[in-house]
């Protein structure tokens, strides 16, 4: 165990060092960085272009209100709105720029429904029209201002509030509509990192495989420890290579955008149901194990870093499956296939992570995919380790299918 | 009695229906230099690979200092044929490593690197990277990466490939140093005069099977011709004709190979003394091992 330590250190510490896997690891915070500053900039300069073209120097809408219902304001809005007595006097005030627009409404609104805003500005205005919330609250509030019943008039401003109850009997999570959606989200990102901290891992894996199989210097290695152990050790180290990389891309986005997001984003599921967090949690490492070991294995088939990363593609396919069949998960996480891809180790990590938050998924596919995950990895890591060893003492040519199945049975 | 420091006993390996080594028993003693010889092709790697346990054997038994080769891996040195360092690393580090892997602790490992690197002539180069060096200095390191944790058994595999002769002079006495330390070493190399010099006993592979087995002068002598060298005063053939049991004489350059057939050398030099010929040198002539290789693993080519 020694030795699988002194290994997994050894290839932490070259490659931490690599300047490829520092300018790999501040690449992104740096791109972030760039992409904040840029939008900060333009964003701030973009924003101010569009408050004076919306609001120009003041913020008042003239109204002409001929079908009466508008007036007298209620007093939550005098501020915003001036009433005219006629088109000419509102324009007037548009005109003396007093006023930013003027809202006609003529005498058979309620009937028809139609207003007239005219308007010094482009054709970006009726979308702001459309969309403002102001606007409509203004226009409901005084529609309503006849109900005596406060509750019922911010009712029909803001109609229903929904929540939806499956048939199949699954409940959202407790904690309203946030929580349940981070309570997606977060287990989610956790199975999106847990694939790229396998890209980011296994890539180095294969480089650090490939390079010591073409400089020749696996034989000398491999006199002293055994192949499990120099697989195991790769694993390890690399592994924490990949995951100090993700860590620094993380951190440094949460830090970009603010870790109070960050935090309640995790906080929140966190105590809506911890034990979707923890499974997450054993899922991801049980996850991770499977595929390094697979790809530094299949990795060291390859004659150079170029075709072990081919070779090793196929199980980064299979990684991303669950994420492919994302749809599925959202309309039935509990159907056929997602329960088999529960099951089968190679996608039970991330089928696993994107179904708990889901879903109350039966304790049988849990204990179920847990237990093939746990009597799987002992069997990768052996046949793992035995194609390891075969790989890389083949210099120069990559073994074919049926030969490896010939020198799995040999070895 | 002399220890037996490595016993390969029956050992079988075949690659599908390719058999790279086929019932092959031999022992290397301790304290000497054994050479194990053979053509391309012969076993020989997946000899060495099978001793070291980076392969298992079909069948057979190999014992290194009397254990499993997995258990006395800290205890065997290595320089695989197919070797290489780690390019990026410095070279001190690389032999660190290495050393580390053997099981040596850090300190050990850098005390034991510094004194063979000094050895070499390659002190200087330390803190260097491994890729800033020449073939010739890169050889020597690797050299150096299977002495880093001072092992007592040596398995060098063409030690000598790919350097210039007076490196060849000094890693040979390297070698004899070592001997001298009371290490055991076993040789595979292609350059024959080297393997004369260093060996004491050799097992010659051909087609995975042990064709020769045994003290490289016991192997010498039986396939030696049954002549003598003689060179005389005058160089001509004069003085030594009509002796009886003299079947055949042939110049050789200045001496004259003389073949027996029913005398033997020590009668024949009586039998020139007595005839007063003026004798400058006199040897019974040998043959060199690199004929008895090609002399043996031609036959074994010709049989199949």
């Amino acid at each position: 165990m020694d030795k699988v330590w002194l290994i997994a250190w050894h290839e932490y510490k070259i490659n931490v060092r690599r300047p490829g896997f520092i300018i790999m690891t501040l690449l992104i915070p740096l791109l972030g960085l760039v992409a904040l500053l840029i939008g900060a900039f333009f964003g701030g300069q973009a924003g101010e272009a569009l408050t004076n073209v919306f609001a120009g120097s003041n913020r008042t809408d003239a109204v002409v209100d001929m079908s009466e219902r508008f007036t007298p304001l209620l007093p939550e809005y005098a501020e915003r709105y001036r009433l005219f007595a006629d088109e000419e006097e509102g324009l007037a005030a548009v005109q003396a720029e007093t006023a930013r627009r003027l809202i006609v409404i003529p005498a058979d609104y309620v009937a028809s429904g139609r207003i007239r805003v005219l308007t010094n500005e482009g054709s970006f205005s009726s979308l702001d029209i459309e969309d403002s919330g102001s606007l409509r609250g203004f226009f409901i509030d005084h529609l309503a201002r006849d109900i005596p019943d406060a509750a019922l008039r911010a009712r029909l401003a803001d109609p229903f509030r929904a929540q939806v109850v499956s048939l199949s009997g699954e409940e959202q999570s407790a904690g309203g509509a946030l929580a349940s959606a981070l309570g997606f989200i977060v287990p989610y990102l956790l199975s999106i990192l847990l694939i790229v901290t396998i890209f980011v891992s296994s890539g180095y894996l294969l480089r650090s495989v490939s390079e010591e199989k073409t400089s020749r210097v696996i034989e000398i290695v491999l006199s002293s420890v055994t192949a499990q152990q120099l697989l195991a050790g790769k694993v390890i180290g690399l592994g924490a290579l990949g995951l100090t990389q993700v860590i620094v891309w993380v951190g440094s986005s949460f830090g970009l955008s603010g870790g109070i997001v960050a935090l309640l984003g995790v906080a929140v599921p966190l105590f809506a149901r911890p034990e979707v967090f923890v499974l997450a949690v054993v899922y991801y490492l049980l996850g991770f194990v499977v595929y390094a070991v697979l790809m530094g294995s299949v990795g060291a088939l390859g004659a150079d870093f170029h075709e072990s990363q081919q070779l090793a593609g196929v199980f980064s396919m299979m990684a991303s499956v669950p994420l492919m069949l994302a749809g599925v998960f959202f309309s039935n996480p509990n159907s056929g296939i997602i329960r088999f891809i529960s099951w089968f180790p190679l996608t039970a990590p991330t089928a696993m992570m994107l179904r708990l938050p889901m879903t109350e998924v039966p304790v049988i596919d849990i204990v179920g995919s847990l237990a093939t995950l746990l009597l799987t990895i002992p069997l990768i890591v052996w046949l793992g380790g035995k194609v390891f060893r075969l790989g890389l003492l083949m210099y120069g040519k990559r073994p074919k299918l049926l030969e490896i199945w010939r020198l799995l049975r040999e070895a | 009695m002399t220890r037996i420091v490595l016993q390969v006993e029956n050992l079988t390996k075949s690659y599908g229906s390719f058999t790279a080594v086929d019932d092959l028993s031999f022992a290397v003693h301790s304290g000497e230099i054994f050479g194990l010889l053979g053509p391309n092709g012969a076993g020989k790697t997946t000899t060495i690979r099978i001793m070291m346990d980076i392969f298992k054997a079909d069948s057979g038994e190999v014992q290194v200092l009397g254990e499993h080769p997995a258990a006395v891996r800290a205890r065997v040195g290595y320089l695989p044929e197919e070797r290489g360092l780690y390019k990026d690393l410095k070279v001190m580090d690389a032999l660190v490593y290495l050393g580390r892997l053997k099981g040596t602790d850090e300190a050990t490992a850098r005390r034991n690197a510094t004194a063979w690197l000094e050895r070499v002539e390659l002190q200087d180069w330390g803190k260097h990277k491994v890729k800033d060096l020449s073939r010739g200095m890169q050889q020597k390191v690797q050299f150096v990466a299977g002495l880093v944790h001072d092992p007592e058994l040596l398995i060098l595999d063409e030690p000598f490939q790919g350097l210039d002769p007076v490196n060849v002079e000094m890693i040979k006495n390297l070698i004899r140093e070592l001997q001298a330390a009371g290490k055991t070493i076993v040789l595979s190399a292609h350059q024959m005069n080297l393997v004369e010099e260093l060996c004491d006993r050799i097992v010659l592979i051909s087609r995975g099977k042990a064709v020769l087995y045994g003290l490289l002068a016991d192997i010498k002598r039986e396939f030696a011709p049954h002549a003598v060298r003689v060179k005389t005063g005058n160089g001509t053939s004069g003085d030594v004709t009509g002796i009886p049991g003299v079947r055949e004489i042939r110049p050789t350059g200045e001496a004259l190979l003389l073949e027996l057939d029913g005398t033997t050398p020590q009668a024949l030099l009586a039998e020139l003394v007595r005839r007063g010929v003026d004798v400058q040198s006199f040897e019974v002539a040998s043959v060199p091992l690199n004929d008895i290789f090609v002399q043996v693993v031609g036959q074994g080519n010709d049989v199949t």
